[in-house]
This record gives structure tokens, C-alpha cells and sequence, in this order.
């Protein structure tokens, strides 16, 4: 009996101290992610020049929805939208499928050894801040002393060095960085999935006499469906986001018309121009396309193909 | 079972040996390139890193110095701003991957035991999370609120918890056997002796592989510095190369330094040795985290 009551004490003791160490990531949540969603309020507000985020919420005069008329008036409303926009899309157009290539490219060598020093080799940039990287070719790419210019001048491309910092070479920058960062790195993920396939598979198709392309056709790609699909929805999702960093170091005063976009936008008018409450409601409008574009896009995959995020 | 696999496809099925043709050449060829193009930025940052100033803004310097110097070197090396910036990101690296992990992994303890109260309420509360957000201004406004704007600890304590590595150690500690769980009970133990003597010692694989996902963050990190600190103090190293590359700042100005040096270095020069300076860390620990991370795709992956 005096064994008994113990032991239940113990149990009821043992889940206090569970909901203990549950609690500080619940407080931490609060602290970080939910009193931040509440700080959306701010959007409604005008609040614009508070330091205190409790003053600004309860102490400021309402403001309806004048934030959001002003973002969408704004004279850098359309340039911005734009460039986040087609910056965005022209990823998920290039730089989504460049690693399934990749992969299916790194899967077809099959001397394991190259195969493994590839795969090191193309993996390093990832590792590298976008600072170092971008620096490098910044570098690269300099009109006086860089050696792309170089090369384009003796292969006769152009007559006189080009300016890569001009407004109309940057997204063309940010694309080709982004493969050259990122292509070995998200290809990983894909040869996972490859290597998971069931080989019969491919045995099966040998007998009935498929060539490698059928295989990688009628086999590999069916097979890694899921794995592109989830990906692809993700990327949907972040069709508002730009990497900030990788934006800001290319970023410079006379590319301003193809490199602003809402993440640089917020953090102007925002951090250093302190107007809170009109970029809060420039990040909400960000949250609520980026929600929306997710959800439609897990609903509309899972019509189509029966797979989802969640 | 699956490595037989390969070496089957590998010969091919029927057992005749694979002979290249026209797409295995263009294959190897294309890999070649890639690698090429990987590997070439930074033997042309190495040649401009030793070359003398004044002479590289001549041009013409891609793949070794034409004119020898380690002046470059001795001008960040004797930057204060570089080594203070090393000091911060160090610890900020070690300090905030520890503590992020322990805090992480404790709260996920907690979160897979399934007699935990409230126990839907809180994973539905963290899931929310990840799906949406109050964006930058409000986060900002909370740093400032709680008094971390412009201290050291706004590099650690906004990364001690994240939902997703909560997730990621979750799925992992369903691996360990129940039993183990009850014995200790059995034995009296408390949930935080049982988290420390039994959970945190048989987690080491996916802390590592979380850990390196941290660490790696905290290295490259500048944007919390550029948003959260104005005290040159505390500049991560990122953020000074960051100031050096994209502000064109001239690394080491008002360095002392012997005018024989200052007279011949250039902007452009010194910053290619400090993009080399402090790359060399990454090189050096390359092989290790290469091989942690890729173990890693595969875990982050079963999650998603």
C-alpha cells in the first residue's frame, strides 16, 4: 500500500517535471514567435517611431487599413513586387529543376570514386557564408582587374569591359550564384532518394531492354516524385522571400531598380528607417500570400498527385 | 542488400561490362566543368591574396602573383576589427550550438513522452509556428523590448530553440527503446536525470548532425549582427567582411603600420587575404563537416 502511493506520487512528479521542461520551449514561443504574431497588430496602427512594442500596440492611435494603402501606392510598390516576384519565379523555373539534373547526372557516373569527389567538391560553396562567396565574385567579376571580363574580351563577347554591378545584370548575377551556391548541396537530397529506389526495379527494366534514358524516365524520376513535390510546394511557398543575404551583397546604389525587394524594402523603411508599423504591414501582406500560396499549393498536389506537405 | 544492388547495376544485369558512349563522355565532361568552376574562384582569390597591390589593380592576375608579397596578410592580420570579429563568432558558434542543443533536444525529450500533459496543445502550438509568422519589424520590436538589442546574447538566446531540430529529435528519441525509460523510473530516477544519463548519451549521432546544422548558421551568420547590434564590438566576423566587401570599407584603416607596406597595398587586395583568412577555417574542418552533413541529408529528409 505505502509502496503504491509512491510510486503514483513518483509518476505524478516525473510528468510535473515533463511539463517543466515543456513549458520553457512554450515560453520561448510566446516570447519569440507569438507575441510577435500579436505585434501584426502594429500593421493596423500607427505606431511608426516606438521603440516599445507593448507602448506602440496598446498606446498607439488606430490606423485601419491606411498601411497597407500606402504600401500598395507606394511609388516603389510595382518595382519591388516585381523584382521579388521575377526574381522568384525565375528560381523556381531555374534554379528548382538544376539540382534534379544534377542529381540524375551524378547518379548516372558510376565510377563511385569521381562520383564521391564530385559531390565533395560541388558541395563546398554551401558551407560558405554568402558574404565570403559573394565576395569572391564581386571579385571575379570586377570591370578592371576581374578575370570574367577578361575572358569575355579575348573570346571577343564584348569590345570593352562590362559593368556587372548595373541594374540589368543583376538578376542574372543572383541566378547564376544561386546554381553555383546551391546546385551540389540540393542535390543531395534528391540522390538519397535515388539511392533508395529498389534496384529490381531497374533489372526488371534491363530484361525488358530499357536504355538508360527509359530507365531514368519510366523509373528514377516516377520514383523521386514525392521527394520534388514537397520541395516544390516549399519553394512555392517562399515566392515573397528573397534570401536577404544573398541579396544584399550584390546589392548595390545603381542596381537599386532590379535589387529591391520586400526583405531589403522592409529592412530600410523598417530597421534603419524606423517606420514599424508600415512595414509590419508590408510583412504581414508577405505572411499572408506566402500562407496562401502554400496551403493552395499542398491542396492543389494533393488533388492532383495524393501528396502533400502535412 | 542495397550495395549488392548497385554493383549489379553497376556491370548491368546481364553481366556485360557497361561501355561508355557518347553521354557518359558528356557526363564526365559536364563534371569535370563543374568542378572546374568550384574550384578556380578561389585559386584566383589565393593569386590576387599574394599579389602586390598597387600591381594587381593593373589587372591581369588569374591564376598565380605576378608580383610575390605577404604584405596583404601582414595588413589583416594586424586588423584588430578581424581578430575581435574572429573572437565573437567563435563564441558566439560554441556557445550558442551548446546551449541550442541542450535547450532543443531537452524540450523535445519532453515533448516525445507521451504522458506529458497538455501534450497536443503544445505540438500544435509549435507547429503553427513554422507555417506563420509576425515578420521582422515585430521580432524586432520584442529583441528591443527584452533588452537584448546591441548585447552579446542576441546571437544566443533567439537561436536556443527551434521547432523543426525539435522535430528532427523527436523522431530520433522514438528509436530508443521504452524500457530503458521505464527501468530508470523504476530506479527513481527524475525526468532530468533520465533526460542527462540516458537520452543526451545515446543521442550522439543526431546531435552532431544537428549540431553541425547550428554551428554552421552561427558561422555564417551577419544578418542578426547588420539588424540587432550597432556596437563595433560586437561585429561578427561575417558582418566585418560584409562592411569590407560590400561598403568597399578599406580593411585595416588606421592600422599602424610601416609606410613601406600602406604605400604599395590596395583596397582589393587586402580584402581577397581577408575573404582567405577567413575562409580557412571552413577548408580545414571541410572534411569532417562534409561527411556529418551529407549522414545529415538523409535524417533531415525522413523528417519532411
Amino acid at each position: 500500500m505505502v509502496a503504491g502511493t509512491s510510486k503514483a506520487y513518483k509518476i505524478t512528479k516525473n510528468r510535473l517535471q515533463l511539463l517543466l521542461m515543456a513549458s520553457l520551449g512554450f515560453l520561448f514561443l510566446i516570447v519569440f514567435a507569438y507575441i510577435p504574431m500579436f505585434g501584426i497588430v502594429l500593421a493596423f496602427k500607427q505606431g511608426d517611431g516606438y521603440l516599445n512594442i507593448l507602448d506602440a500596440m496598446v498606446n498607439s492611435p488606430w490606423a485601419g487599413l491606411d498601411n497597407f494603402r500606402a504600401f500598395l501606392t507606394d511609388r516603389d510598390f510595382l518595382n519591388v513586387m516585381r523584382n521579388t516576384i521575377g526574381l522568384n519565379l525565375l528560381q523556381l523555373a531555374i534554379n528548382f529543376p538544376a539540382p534534379i539534373i544534377f542529381a540524375l547526372l551524378i547518379n548516372e557516373i558510376r565510377a563511385k570514386g569521381f562520383r564521391r569527389r564530385v559531390q565533395t567538391v560541388a558541395n563546398f560553396p554551401h558551407f560558405l557564408s554568402w558574404v565570403i562567396f559573394g565576395g569572391i565574385i564581386l571579385m571575379l567579376l570586377n570591370m578592371d582587374t576581374g578575370v570574367v571580363n577578361a575572358a569575355l574580351i579575348r573570346l571577343g563577347f564584348v569590345d570593352e569591359a562590362v559593368n556587372f554591378g548595373e541594374a540589368r545584370y543583376f538578376w542574372g548575377t543572383i541566378i547564376i550564384t544561386s546554381l553555383m551556391k546551391g546546385i551540389g548541396w540540393g542535390s543531395l537530397i534528391y540522390v538519397a532518394a535515388i539511392s533508395g529506389i529498389d534496384p529490381t526495379l531497374y533489372e526488371a527494366a534491363e530484361i525488358d531492354g530499357a536504355n538508360r534514358f527509359q530507365k531514368m524516365r519510366h523509373i528514377t524520376i516516377p520514383s523521386i516524385a514525392g521527394t520534388i513535390t514537397l520541395f516544390f510546394i516549399l519553394s512555392v511557398s517562399n515566392l515573397l522571400s528573397n534570401g536577404f543575404e544573398h541579396i544584399w551583397v550584390f546589392q548595390n546604389q545603381i542596381n537599386l531598380s532590379r535589387s529591391e525587394v520586400i526583405d531589403t524594402y522592409v529592412y530600410k523603411h523598417g530597421i534603419i528607417g524606423l517606420r514599424y508599423s508600415y512595414t509590419t504591414a508590408v510583412g504581414l501582406f508577405k505572411s499572408i500570400v506566402a500562407f496562401i500560396l502554400l496551403l493552395s499549393g499542398h491542396y492543389t498536389s494533393k488533388r492532383l498527385t495524393g501528396r502533400g506537405v502535412f | 542488400m542495397n550495395r549488392m544492388g548497385k554493383m549489379k547495376r553497376e556491370v548491368g544485369f546481364t553481366g556485360r561490362k557497361h561501355r561508355n558512349n557518347w553521354f557518359d563522355y558528356l557526363n564526365y565532361t559536364l563534371m569535370i566543368l563543374m568542378v572546374i568552376i568550384t574550384i578556380y574562384p578561389l585559386v584566383y582569390v589565393l593569386a590576387g591574396s599574394f599579389n602586390e597591390g598597387i600591381d594587381y589593380v593593373r589587372g591581369g592576375i588569374y591564376f598565380f602573383p605576378r608580383v610575390f608579397t605577404t604584405d596583404n596578410y601582414v595588413v589583416v592580420l594586424n586588423d584588430p576589427r578581424l581578430w575581435r570579429g574572429y573572437f565573437i563568432t567563435v563564441s558566439r558558434t560554441v556557445i550558442g550550438t551548446t546551449s541550442a542543443l541542450l535547450f532543443t533536444s531537452m524540450v523535445a525529450y519532453a515533448m516525445s513522452r507521451k504522458d506529458l500533459f497538455f501534450r497536443r496543445f503544445f505540438y500544435w502550438v509549435s507547429i503553427f509556428t513554422m507555417f506563420f509568422g509576425g515578420g521582422l519589424i515585430p521580432f524586432f520590436l520584442v529583441i528591443n523590448m527584452i533588452g537584448l538589442y546591441n548585447t552579446f546574447w542576441v546571437y544566443i538566446i533567439p537561436g536556443l530553440y527551434s521547432v523543426f531540430n525539435m522535430l528532427v529529435f523527436i523522431s530520433f528519441f522514438r528509436t530508443i527503446p521504452e524500457d530503458l525509460h521505464e527501468a530508470a523510473i523504476m530506479d527513481g530516477a527524475s525526468e532530468f536525470k533520465i533526460y542527462r544519463m540516458i537520452i543526451l548519451p545515446l543521442s550522439k549521432p543526431v546531435l552532431s548532425i544537428i549540431g553541425l546544422w547550428i554551428a554552421v548558421g552561427h558561422w555564417n551568420a551577419f544578418l542578426d549582427a547588420m539588424i540587432f547590434t550597432v556596437d563595433e564590438n560586437l561585429q561578427t566576423l561575417q558582418y566585418y567582411l560584409m562592411k569590407v566587401v560590400r561598403e568597399s570599407t578599406m580593411p585595416a584603416e588606421g592600422v599602424p603600420l610601416p609606410p613601406e607596406i600602406l604605400n604599395t597595398i590596395s583596397p582589393e587586395t587586402v580584402t581577397l587575404a581577408a575573404i582567405i583568412v577567413s575562409v580557412i577555417p571552413v577548408m580545414i574542418f571541410y572534411p569532417f563537416i562534409h561527411r556529418l552533413a551529407t549522414q545529415g541529408v538523409v535524417i533531415g529528409s525522413l523528417k519532411g
